[in-house]
């Protein structure tokens, strides 16, 4: 083949064709690893800036983070923890516009992924969008995770229960709690605090339940023994309360919320003239004291708020109430056993009211005021707990 | 048309190569295949040329990339005088470049590339690229305020030039490559093959035309497939959906439309009085005048604006997401409306595009961020302000008002902002065509001493129809059953040509002369039909252009004029003198 036919040939269509997809394939080898290198050369880079951006962040440095986070994505556009990263610090520097749109293409790009959810609950809940934020937790607890999943669920389910009693919503609350008891592994810790977020959701049934479950696998535990107390005595059982309260001040002396619980506890159980196998000598001496605490209640009360207890005197509520107190009084100074059923609810009655009226005028009672005014609300129960 | 002391080109090579060699000149080239083979082929050859300027692009991008990098530091920050010195430096050597190595990188690319096409038979030369990706990757990575590109534009053609030359293309072949590599270069750099094909029709051929329609097509896509296969699919910036609360938010976009174009018709009167003055100063100051630019857009950086250097991408994108107040909007629009001009009028070979898109989306979010204070009812984000502003600023600037708009929803991906980028772009394009009748481009090519077509210059042409210069038709109109002897009766006191209408359609014409010939030859008991030749005469339509009518009138004397929905009514004649007549009419106008 001479160098003119070879010519005529390299002319030919087929031929100038199959030399440009030489030539591309050639060319796209080489630009492929030139690409390679250099995307090798700014992941190193972004890589620096992102350790660097998470430096700043631990330090409490919001808007350095930000800076390094956008600096990194700069030389890794799509990296997903770079985007989580500046959306979290966006929304810690309370550019929470900015963040919600970094957050939505992510979510847009991954909507299963458990922390692009929980960020999005995070920035709704601190944008006070109740329903959106709900929402975004839901699906984090539901989401993908990556490494120990159960855990972060179960930390997305805390922060979600928290966010609610933030917010005040008990039931939700509630449930969301039910639901995470039911699935709780075999953790006296982890039930713990479930228990002690039934209180706050102000489930104290549930409460107990989950304090009293824990003290089973642990008989000391303080807290159980302090939280199955308080919530006894949220119950009105202040029977079970007492003895919680009892081993709970025990174990831990220092705990004067305890035994203040404890005392009053006591008092509601001492002072109860209601209370079934006590004599009737008892029963007077209870309903006596009431009665005499009531008294002292409405005399400090009245002095404290400058109010004329007088029978003259104009000022409604108070006085009136002074004056069927000391109609009263000789007549329970005449008091023998076996008094009347009637005489004993007639007297109660007059205690609970002053309880009632002197702590709308005075605010908070004395322990032993305080014990009476419980003990008025078990009388909507059913009874204190024998 | 120029402006004052405007030396002779240098952007622009003054002549082909002596020894024809860069050319086939006849109008066949060794390329012997059918008409419809080699238009296949030359479909194929637009998807190289595609595949090629894609992988130049993608180079010429990590080009820029690392020259900054290397030169200003992975996050530039103000206060560190890498940020003058680097693009005073620079900005020395690339000056020395182009003066003595790549004399015709100079400036954006795109009036380069229009000029291979128009005047230069499609021939850019290969030197062109390689200095265009070296200088302007010099210049855009060491901040020069410039974009890269209308410089991928024009590599892209070049690219193209060169290979059809490699392959011995005709001279009509080879004038079609410019354009399709310049949309290549462009989609690529864009990552929008839509915007890349509008733009290119819209500026650089300057015509729709349906022969290469298809080839620019194919190498824009082939070109946006290579750039996304190494540099990924996403959009370049990322905003949320728009959603019009009320149809009188439109109003606060119309705002921007109008604050945009009087920023445009600034932008280019700035570029257009400086350019010329500084290219009339004494040749040496060519090698100070980049340098110079840099050096200011460097103390613009240190002092606290590192953002107006470079093409600024990611900037956009942080103005898009909040990032900078309203006010720090208006103070970067302004700072690179000033670098810009600065960069392009010293000759640092570099675009204008990204600039464009710099100076609106911050115009833009400035003045949602005004209105947003006023009215806090607007729902509009910065985001979308922006974008709109982008839109607004490419349309008025650029004076693409078509292209303006697809740009806007292939670089952001949403198609919910049609309606105000539709809004504004025209009010800024009608604003900036009002008080800057020449286009940006147009204007530096006439600096340049050259004139080069445009689409909105041809869009302003009053364009002379058939209809406007046609006649009446002479009477009587005669009909194909007439006899002959019939017919000279009514028209044996009359001069002059009178049209046949013939049955069942068709239109013939005849003089008195020849029907008293055919009366002398025993004819006359004959029908026109019958007696006159068989030869239908071409007909017009009252809405057809006068060059349409060109090609009739020469050879007919009286060309009838039809009816479109029914051949045999007749609306008038045209004549060659009709239509000369008109012509002569227009220009005397």
């Amino acid at each position: 083949m001479n160098v003119a036919s070879l010519k005529l040939l390299t002319r030919r269509p087929p031929v100038i064709v199959a030399g440009l997809v030489v030539v591309t394939v050639l060319a796209f080898l080489g630009v492929n690893r030139l690409v390679n290198r250099f995307r090798e050369q700014e992941k190193a880079l972004a890589r620096h800036l992102y350790e660097h951006g998470m430096q700043a962040q631990s330090a409490g440095q919001p808007e350095r983070a930000v800076e390094s986070f956008r600096a990194a994505l700069g030389y890794a556009h799509d990296n997903f923890d770079y985007q989580l990263s500046l959306a979290r610090a966006l929304r810690d520097t309370g550019r929470t516009a900015e963040s919600e749109t970094y957050l939505i293409g992510l979510w847009e790009r991954s909507p299963q992924e458990g922390a692009v959810n929980l960020a999005l609950g995070r920035l709704f809940a601190r944008e006070q969008l109740f329903d959106k934020a709900i929402q975004y937790y839901h699906n984090a607890i539901y989401g993908l995770w990556p490494g120990d999943p159960e855990t972060k669920r179960r930390d997305t389910e805390f922060e979600l229960i928290g966010f609610l009693l933030q917010h005040k919503a008990y039931p939700q609350a509630q449930a969301e709690l039910i639901t995470m008891a039911a699935a709780l592994p075999d953790d006296p810790g982890l039930r713990l605090r479930v228990a002690q977020l039934f209180a706050q959701s102000q489930d104290y049934e549930h409460a107990l339940a989950q304090f009293q479950q824990v003290l089973r696998s642990d008989h000391e535990s303080k807290a159980a023994l302090y939280g199955a107390g308080q919530a006894a005595f949220q119950l009105g059982r202040y029977r079970t309360a007492q003895g919680y309260l009892r081993n709970a001040v025990r174990g831990d002396p220092q705990n004067a919320q305890a035994a203040q619980s404890l005392k009053i506890a006591s008092l509601v159980l001492q002072a109860d003239p209601f209370a079934p196998r006590i004599s009737d000598a008892e029963r007077n001496k209870r309903v006596r004291a009431a009665f005499q605490a009531a008294g002292d209640r409405l005399d400090n009360c009245a002095k404290s708020k400058q109010i004329d207890l007088t029978p003259r005197s104009p000022s409604g509520g108070l006085p009136a109430l002074k004056a069927q107190w000391l109609e009263m009084a000789p007549k329970l100074a005449r008091l023998r056993p076996p008094r009347d059923g009637a005489d004993l609810d007639e007297t109660m009655d007059l205690v609970f009211e002053i309880e009632q009226q002197t702590q709308a005028a005075c605010g908070t009672p004395d322990d032993l005021d305080q014990a009476l005014l419980l003990l008025l609300l078990t009388q909507d129960r059913s009874g204190v707990e024998r | 048309m120029t402006g004052p002391g405007v030396p002779a080109s240098d952007s622009f090579p003054t002549s082909l190569p002596a020894d024809g060699s860069a050319l086939k000149r006849g109008g066949r080239s060794w390329f012997t295949l059918s008409t419809s083979r080699e238009e296949r082929f030359f479909l194929l050859l637009a998807v190289f040329i595609g595949l090629f300027s894609g992988l130049a692009v993608v180079c010429f991008r990590l080009a820029i990339d690392w020259t900054r990098i290397s030169m200003l530091g992975p996050a530039p920050e103000p206060h560190s005088w890498r940020l003058i010195a680097t693009p005073t430096i620079v900005g020395l050597i690339v000056a020395v470049l182009v003066v003595h190595v790549f004399p015709l990188v100079r400036g954006s690319g795109v009036n380069q590339t229009k000029a291979a096409l128009y005047i230069y038979n499609g021939y850019i030369p290969f030197r062109t690229a390689i200095g265009k990706f070296i200088t302007a990757a010099m210049a855009i990575g060491s901040g020069q305020s410039l974009g890269p590109e209308d410089p991928s534009l024009q590599i892209g053609a070049s690219l193209a030039s060169a290979l059809g030359r490699r392959l011995e293309l005709s001279r009509e072949r080879l004038r079609l490559l410019a354009p399709v590599g310049a949309a290549a270069g462009l989609a690529a750099a864009f990552n929008a093959p839509i915007s890349a094909v509008l733009f290119v029709i819209e500026e650089v051929i300057g015509r729709w035309s349906a022969g290469i329609l298809g080839s620019v097509v194919l190498s824009a896509v082939s070109s946006v497939v290579v750039v996304r296969w190494f540099l990924g699919s996403e959009p370049l910036f990322r905003i949320p959906a728009v959603g019009l609360v009320r149809p009188t938010e439109l109003l606060a976009y119309a705002v921007l439309g109008v604050v945009g174009g009087l920023a445009a018709v600034i932008f280019a009167k700035a570029i257009g009085y400086f350019r010329p003055r500084l290219r009339a100063w004494p040749r040496w100051t060519q090698y100070l005048q980049p340098a110079a630019a840099g050096l200011i857009i460097g103390i613009i950086g240190f002092l606290g604006a590192p953002q107006i250097m470079g093409a600024g991408y990611e900037y956009m994108d942080q103005a898009m997401h909040d990032q900078f107040t309203w006010k720090m909007l208006a103070i970067l629009a302004l700072l690179k409306i000033v670098a810009t001009t600065l960069s392009f009028v010293s000759g640092a070979p570099g675009g204008m595009f990204a600039p464009t898109l710099f100076v609106g989306a911050m115009l833009g979010g400035a003045v949602g961020g005004v209105e947003r204070a006023l009215y806090p009812g607007l729902t509009g984000s910065t985001a979308t302000y922006a974008l709109v502003g982008m839109g607004v600023l490419f349309a008025a600037f650029l004076r693409v008002p078509m292209t303006s708009v697809f740009m806007v929803l292939e670089v952001s991906g949403n198609y919910s902002i049609i309606v105000p980028v539709i809004l504004a772009n025209t009010l800024a394009y009608l604003i900036s065509r009002g008080l800057e009748p020449v286009p940006i481009f147009d204007l530096l090519t006439r600096q340049d001493g050259l004139d080069l077509p445009s689409l909105e210059e041809q869009r302003e042409q009053t364009v002379l129809r058939v209809e406007d210069a046609m006649k009446p038709a002479p009477t009587p109109v005669l009909e194909a059953q007439y006899s002959v002897d019939q017919a000279l009766r009514r028209v044996q006191d009359l001069t002059g040509t009178f049209l046949v209408r013939m049955s069942p359609s068709g239109w013939g014409s005849v003089t008195p002369d020849t029907l008293k010939r055919l009366v002398g030859e025993g004819k006359g008991e004959l029908s026109l039909g019958s007696a006159l030749p068989i030869r239908n005469l071409p007909y017009l339509h009252p809405d057809l252009t006068l060059e349409a009518a060109l090609r009739h009138v020469y050879h007919v004397p009286l060309v009838p004029v039809v009816h479109r929905a029914d051949f045999r009514r007749l609306e008038g004649v045209i004549s060659r003198e009709d239509v000369l007549e008109k012509y002569k009419e227009q220009e005397d106008d």
